[in-house]
């Protein structure tokens, strides 16, 4: 009798908590037809912020990509004196205000910035440009790529990187033909998490980037522009957003299952080896 | 019996967490002399609360507090950088016929380095120039268009426009960090930051009308104390606030006629 209260209590709270998660998105959808969010989709604001997101992104999560990997296998298979420090450096921007993201990036960027001034110097200023937005996007969103990115090589089997040195395989050569299809799942996981933030980036994009359409006005900032402009475009951006970042989420739930497939057969393949 | 002692520690600190949530809104704010919530433009940020340090203050683009107005948000007083938004809401019945409250003027700032060089809003047109301006919805920003309509400079300076900002503040802020070469401003946000910004004026011939709009909010649930703010504001003590953080004299009709 208790244990069936029990029960009944966590159904009860757990109901509360889906439909407050669901509401938000709800009121999105009844606000807004799939007509009208269509027809809203050849607004040239709504058309002109969903490409300027969309190729920042897209170059952010390529640098994040090039530049987080290899960083990534470092810190999960070396130790050394900072490692730490290292670990927490990349995991900082992740629970940093995106509004002290803005003020760092323009302190170390901006044209009077520890950087930006000597920028300057050659001619290049980085605040109001496309590449401010993807610096910022990058900056935020690494972080969720990276430390998954770290799990996933962390969990590859020694043994196999091991097995695949001793049958001759260079450390690059077993990078790419063992440790990265191991972990591929967890990559891919990794980086549709860093894509879906990167594409909800407000803060430091409108400190650092500024807002212009066709230039910097990504879709968050034309969804704060078009507020008090036209509510339905707000909504009609929304609604793309969420279709987006569900696109993503889904994504990564498929690249996780992939992950399975892998490590549940690494034990048997490294009983082989072990038993040869 | 340790574990029983930890579940009940953390049964209280979430009791007192929600406690923490609801009380504000209900208990502590009905102790004193009520206070109510006043939206004002940015430009007000540094004279509302030496007027009346009392009440809750909002400050934010007028476009956008009128827009959160629009869609139910808890305002007793809209204090607008323009009379249209105001009237509009006055029409909509969304709050009472707005009365205009105080004046300002239209100016550039530029930083202090000033390495772009700027002497006159016509060096605006140069290329490379970067100018901030505000939104064409934030009030300042259409005051801007109407400056740059009224001198004939509209596209010369649109071109060099580096992004759209969604209050006037944000405008200030860029060019005092020296990102941008120039924005437009009101002149009382000018005066919030000396030393790092230099004032160059917009001719007298080409300033729009720039007139401020209070009005009470309709669903307000304390219209007494919104009405005795806005006489307060009003009245001889406001005026002379006003007057010292910059802005000018209300003038004495009330017009709600755009300028054309």
């Amino acid at each position: 009798m208790r244990r069936a209260i029990g029960f009944g209590l966590f159904v009860a709270i757990a109901v509360v908590t889906l439909a407050f998660l669901l509401l938000p998105i709800v009121g999105i959808f009844v606000h807004t037809s799939p007509g009208k969010l269509i027809g809203q989709l050849s607004n040239p604001v709504v058309k002109d912020a969903f490409v300027v997101t969309l190729k920042t992104s897209l170059i952010a999560q390529a640098l994040i990509l090039l530049f987080g990997t290899p960083t990534a296998y470092l810190l999960a298979t070396r130790r050394f004196t900072g490692h730490s420090a290292a670990v927490t450096l990349v995991e900082l921007p992740l629970v940093l205000p995106p509004a002290v993201a803005g003020v760092g990036l323009l302190a170390a960027l901006g044209r009077n910035g520890l950087l930006g001034s000597s920028l300057d110097a050659f001619g290049v200023s980085l605040p109001f440009t496309q590449t401010a937005v993807t610096i910022a996007v990058a900056y935020v969103a690494s972080p969720l790529y990276i430390r998954q990115a770290i799990a996933s090589f962390e969990a590859t089997d020694p043994h196999l990187t091991a097995a695949s040195r001793t049958l001759g395989a260079g450390p690059v050569r077993t990078f790419f033909r063992v440790v990265l299809p191991l972990a591929r799942g967890g990559l891919v996981a990794g980086l549709a998490l860093s894509f879906a933030r990167g594409l909800g980036e407000f803060g430091a994009t409108i400190m650092f980037a500024g807002s212009l359409q066709r230039v910097t006005q990504t879709l968050p900032l034309a969804i704060y522009a078009e507020f008090d402009v036209n509510f339905d475009t707000t909504l009609a951006m929304s609604g793309v957003l969420i279709l987006l970042s569900a696109l993503l989420l889904l994504t990564l739930r498929i690249a996780l299952s992939w992950r399975k497939s892998p490590s549940s057969r690494s034990p048997s393949l490294f009983g082989l080896s072990s038993s040869a | 019996m340790p574990i029983r002692r930890s579940r009940l520690a953390l049964l209280a600190g979430l009791v007192v967490l929600v406690g923490l949530l609801v009380l504000p809104s209900g208990g502590v704010a009905s102790a004193k002399r009520a206070q109510i919530t006043v939206y004002a433009a940015a430009s007000l940020t540094n004279v509302f609360p030496a007027i009346d340090s009392h009440e809750k203050y909002s400050f934010g683009g007028s476009n956008t507090l009128a827009a959160q107005i629009t869609q139910g948000a808890p305002a007793d007083v809209f204090a607008s950088a323009n009379m249209t938004l105001p009237t509009t809401l006055f029409q909509k019945g969304l709050c009472s016929k707005p009365i205009v409250f105080t004046r300002n003027r239209l100016v550039i700032v530029v930083p202090k380095a000033n390495s772009a060089g700027i002497h006159s809003i016509y060096d605006l047109t140069r290329s490379g120039v970067k100018v901030d301006i505000a939104a064409k919805g934030v009030p300042v920003g259409s005051y801007t268009l109407q400056v740059l309509k009224n001198m004939n400079l509209t596209a010369a300076v649109l071109k060099n426009v580096v992004s759209k900002e969604t209050d006037v503040r944000e405008v200030l802020a860029k060019v005092a960090l020296g990102e941008a070469d120039a924005g437009f401003v009101y002149s009382t946000d000018a005066k919030t930051v000396p030393g790092k910004v230099t004032v160059i004026k917009v001719p007298a011939w080409a300033q729009p009308k720039v007139q401020y709009g209070i009005c009470v909010v309709a669903k307000s649930a304390d219209k007494p104390d919104a009405q005795a703010f806005i006489k307060l504001v009003l009245s001889k003590a406001g005026q002379k606030k006003l007057l010292k953080y910059g802005f000018l004299p209300r003038v004495k009709h009330v017009a709600t006629k755009k300028k054309r």
